[in-house]
């Protein structure tokens, strides 16, 4: 579909490659370079990094609450559509947001299972189309380190239900909080080498903004506020 | 072991009092020091404004000068810090110099430094006296180029009489730079207040310091706001010239 | 972005007498400052994480050209387009060529700087597209006339809650809202609906990674997110010295950004966009382009101020400089600020446009010393000092007050003789306070205008110690 812009974007292609070439300067083909250069791919060497305690389900918990998420420990997976009732019953919002405060919201299939009625919810397992004010997530997995959640994007995990949302409620199995970011690249190569995923979102917290006065206010276009129900 | 002072430009002009401290704490600690009579300027002003040639000339001229010192002491941490971390790159280009410079670079000292880091000179063999209350400001090229902080203050603390207060932001540059402060005297004077109202809110009889393009900045920002709090050199506090009121 | 940065110093000025905006930036001043250095000993060792992010973006400008090969060979291979603008003019018509391409009428845009140096939102808008920024600041200056950008992390940081609060008031036509949140809140329903009606989401980009050919995003707002996830197409805008190769690369990265920028230990949202959706993948972009920058890039590699092109964007050499902190993010006049600005504005616009900005530092180093991939901003200010001096930029009597100087310093005798009669003439100036309040000569000006200038104490320590030594009978 972009054949012309590509064509008429050689030139500038070749400009930019040669002037580069030029201030660092490379002649000719050099293979060593490119050589070196899939060398350190491979290597996926990591720099210095903090060293994390052993129990990494209690730092992920421990760091997400830093970021402004609130944690839920469960014991197993049914219980997830009575943790999500007494968390939206328990919400207290400012008379302004009332309409935040809902039973009724969306969810991945990978939940449709579950007993959404039995709780008194009504979620659905679909995308949602941005005026859903509860989605119910999975994640990819979860990094110890800095509390954050990793979303990979697919066709049973669309994005927009941990974005859209004024409450995003986000299910944790223990098993797969790692460290750090390398060791959830490292899952996404794993996993989702042969099908690299779209986006790779990580999301520490609620969306907040700092833009007025450095004063921190969440929810600034994403979610007010994420609940994490960390499984196991 | 033989010390060369680096007496300096603005010490020699401006405060030679400061200068005559150094040398008194210098051999009090135990140096023999020389004084090469021709020494100027270290070349600084020329170098910070991209005159390289002439930043070249009188780094030459210093290398030359203080070739046969064991050290080199400056009572400032701007000209110690243009030698130990910029001669290397002033004389780069000079096959003649260019290794000489690394090596004076290397045996250059700013004066506290140089008297507890050296000398080890210990706080009750600190001859100063000071009845009343000092705030010392880090001085930017002795602290970020130097790593003096803890010196001074390690120093301070010997002197009788004398009781050390942080103000805010003591790390803050004074708005000095040298030409700068000519160049953009209104910023430069602006800095220079800020740096006044942290001395003037501490409450302090003195400011202290080890640059004396700094105290030149910070005592006439202060005079023209009517302040009156003193300002001196950390040398001149120790070696007990600072005459407290 | 039109460049105003030659009128620095009437820009300084009238921003030190600007009531508003002193205050605004003292509320500014010293929380990012304090919360950097909190969030840095989380990290064991943040001088070697440091010294590894210096490393690792000089590796990738080392061999710039093939790690740009490798980012779009794999960035090809998922589906996106890469394409290549030289000139700020490029980048407009290559987004102006894909938006009619796709028939696209509105398009939300997150930060970009790079398309603040090419102005593109006027672009857009004079080719009859809607344009929205989405980042908060932005969309607060955007509002406001397009008034530029003050600071590369938080744009609108010069500006109060009340000074907001009159322009949505007016803006929206909405009742004034007296707290920041309510504030945030109305942006937010505004945007919303934006988002949902996008035919392009537009973005800078981070990073690019050339391991996968992927953009990073980084934003607390999550407004890139919603840009890049809910339009048919997304456009990824950034300079080639963008790519970093590998996501191990990313992670490092990440460590210091948000810590460097903000304070805080990661930001909300760390996106790795790479290609376009998947099959039966509902949100995503159906087309993917790279804009790859190039716009002074080269001539900053080909130059010795090379190492500025590690730069990520932080603003902490802002955060921290004492004149950014006084003068404010506009005085600079261009897109990119404080002492990262005084070396890629002259380098991007030209030297002859910005010549004070160089000079207008006091080369304290609080910003080489808090930059995280170890820029050594001084060095930088003071090579392209050289490059003014050189190129004989500088008033004549800023040169001949040097080379004066310098004449006499390497003249010992002549300048002992010199300074003797200067030291007493200058003393007697001061007269009994020891203070000259008006400098005699012209160029010393600046220096009396807010200042006194202490009176040397009236003879050299030179003449002093030449005495004490002959009646010590020690000279060497």
């Amino acid at each position: 579909m972009s054949d012309d812009l590509l064509a008429g974007n050689a030139a500038a292609r070749a400009a930019i490659l040669g002037r580069v070439r030029r201030a660092l300067g490379v002649v000719g083909e050099d293979a060593a370079r490119h050589a070196n250069a899939e060398r350190y791919v491979a290597e996926h060497r990591a720099g210095p990094r903090p060293a994390m305690p052993a129990d990494l389900g209690e730092r992920f918990a421990q760091r997400a609450r830093e970021m402004a998420s609130t944690v839920e420990r469960l014991a197993s997976r049914d219980q997830i559509p009575h943790a999500v009732a007494r968390y939206v019953d328990n919400l207290v919002v400012p008379a302004s947001l009332a309409e935040q405060k809902t039973r009724t919201g969306v969810c991945w299939p990978e939940f449709a299972d579950l007993d959404w009625a039995g709780a008194g919810l009504a979620i659905e397992p679909r995308p949602t189309q941005g005026h859903d004010r509860l989605g119910i997530t999975g994640c990819f997995c979860a990094l110890a380190e800095t509390g954050t959640l990793v979303f990979t994007s697919g066709a049973d995990t669309p994005t927009g239900t941990m974005l859209l949302p004024d409450t995003h409620i986000a299910v944790v199995r223990a098993d797969r909080v790692v460290s750090g970011m390398e060791e959830g690249f490292a899952l996404v190569r794993a996993e989702r080498g042969h099908d690299w995923p779209r986006a790779i979102n990580h999301v520490s917290g609620p969306s907040r903004t700092g833009d007025i006065e450095q004063t921190i206010v969440l929810g600034a276009h994403g979610p007010y506020r994420v609940h994490i129900l960390l499984l196991g | 072991m033989r010390v060369g002072l680096l007496v300096t430009c603005l010490v020699d002009l401006m405060r030679p009092r400061v200068g005559f401290a150094a040398l008194e704490l210098l051999e009090r600690a135990g140096a023999t020091v020389v004084v090469p009579p021709a020494q100027t300027c270290c070349g600084q002003p020329a170098y910070n404004s991209g005159d390289r040639a002439d930043a070249a000339s009188l780094a030459r001229k210093l290398v030359d000068e203080f070739d046969d010192c064991d050290y080199v002491v400056a009572p400032s941490g701007s000209c110690s810090g243009m030698l130990r971390t910029h001669y290397a790159d002033v004389l780069r280009d000079d096959p003649a110099y260019a290794e000489r410079a690394k090596a004076l670079a290397a045996r250059t000292y700013e004066l506290t430094q140089f008297l507890v880091d050296v000398l080890k000179m210990r706080a009750d063999a600190v001859p100063g006296t000071f009845a009343g209350t000092i705030a010392y400001h880090d001085c930017c090229a002795g602290l970020r180029e130097m790593g003096v902080k803890a010196q001074p203050r390690a120093l301070l603390a010997g002197v009788d009489g004398l009781a050390v207060k942080e103000m805010a932001e003591p790390e803050t540059c004074c708005g000095f730079g040298g030409t700068f402060s000519i160049k953009f005297g209104e910023i430069s004077s602006r800095l220079a207040d800020n740096k006044c109202q942290h001395i003037v809110t501490a409450g302090v009889d003195a400011v202290v310091m080890g640059d004396v393009g700094c105290m030149l900045n910070v005592e006439g920002r202060l005079r023209r706001r009517g302040d009156t709090v003193r300002v001196l050199h950390v040398a001149e506090v120790l070696a007990g010239d600072g005459k407290a009121r | 972005m039109q460049v105003a940065s030659i009128h620095f110093k009437e820009r300084a000025h009238e921003k030190l007498n600007d009531a508003q905006l002193q205050k605004n930036l003292v509320k500014f001043k010293g929380k990012f400052v304090e919360a950097r250095r909190r969030a840095l000993t989380e990290l064991d060792d943040a001088d070697a994480t440091r010294d590894y992010a210096r490393d690792l973006r000089q590796r990738g400008l080392d061999a710039l050209d093939v790690w740009l090969e490798m980012f779009e060979r794999n960035a090809t291979a998922r589906g996106a387009t890469v394409l290549w603008a030289e000139t700020p003019a490029d980048i407009n018509r290559l987004v102006l060529e894909i938006a009619s391409r796709h028939g696209a009428h509105k398009v939300i845009k997150s930060k970009s700087m790079v398309s603040e140096e090419s102005a593109l939102d006027h672009a857009l808008e004079g080719a009859g597209h809607t344009v929205v920024e989405t980042d908060l600041g932005e969309y607060i200056l955007q509002i406001n006339d397009y008034e530029p950008p003050s600071h590369i992390i938080g744009p609108a940081l010069h500006k109060s809650k009340e000074e907001v609060s009159e322009l949505f008031a007016r803006k929206h036509g909405t009742p004034r809202k007296d707290d920041i949140e309510a504030l945030c809140l109305e942006a937010r329903h505004v945007l919303r609906e934006h988002y949902l009606t996008a035919d392009i989401g537009i973005s800078g980009g981070n990073f690019f990674v050339a391991e996968t050919g992927s953009v990073v995003l980084v934003t607390n707002e999550g407004n890139a997110t919603l840009a890049t996830t809910l339009p048919k197409v997304h456009i990824a805008i950034s300079g080639i010295e963008k790519v970093v190769p590998t996501l191990e690369d990313i992670a490092t990265l990440m460590r210091l950004l948000p810590r460097s920028a903000t304070g805080q230990s990661i930001s909300n949202y760390v996106d790795v966009l790479t290609g376009v959706k998947g099959d039966g993948e509902f949100h995503g972009a159906e087309h993917m382009y790279f804009i790859v920058v190039d716009s002074g890039r080269t001539s900053v590699l080909a130059s010795d101020v090379k190492e500025a092109l590690r730069c990520i964007r932080c603003g902490a050499c802002m955060n921290h400089c004492p004149v950014y902190q006084n003068v404010g993010g506009h005085s600079y006049g261009w897109v990119y600020p404080g002492p990262i600005g005084s070396i890629l504005t002259p380098m991007y616009v030209g030297l002859e446009n910005a010549p004070d900005l160089p000079q207008a530092s006091t080369l304290c180093n609080q910003c080489g010393i808090v930059c995280p991939v170890r820029i050594p901003l001084p060095d930088l200010q003071r090579k392209l000092r050289e490059k003014e001096f050189e190129g004989g930029m500088r008033p004549w009597h800023e040169r001949a007050g040097l080379k004066l100087w310098s004449w006499f310093a390497q003249r010992p005798a002549l300048y002992g003789w010199a300074s003797r009669i200067g030291v007493r003439h200058l003393h007697r100036l001061g007269g009994a306070r020891g203070m000259i309040r008006k400098l005699p000569l012209g160029f010393g000006a600046g220096w009396t205008d807010e200042r006194d200038m202490p009176a040397p104490a009236g003879r050299t320590f030179r003449e002093l110690y030449k005495e004490a030594a002959a009646r010590n009978g020690a000279l060497r």
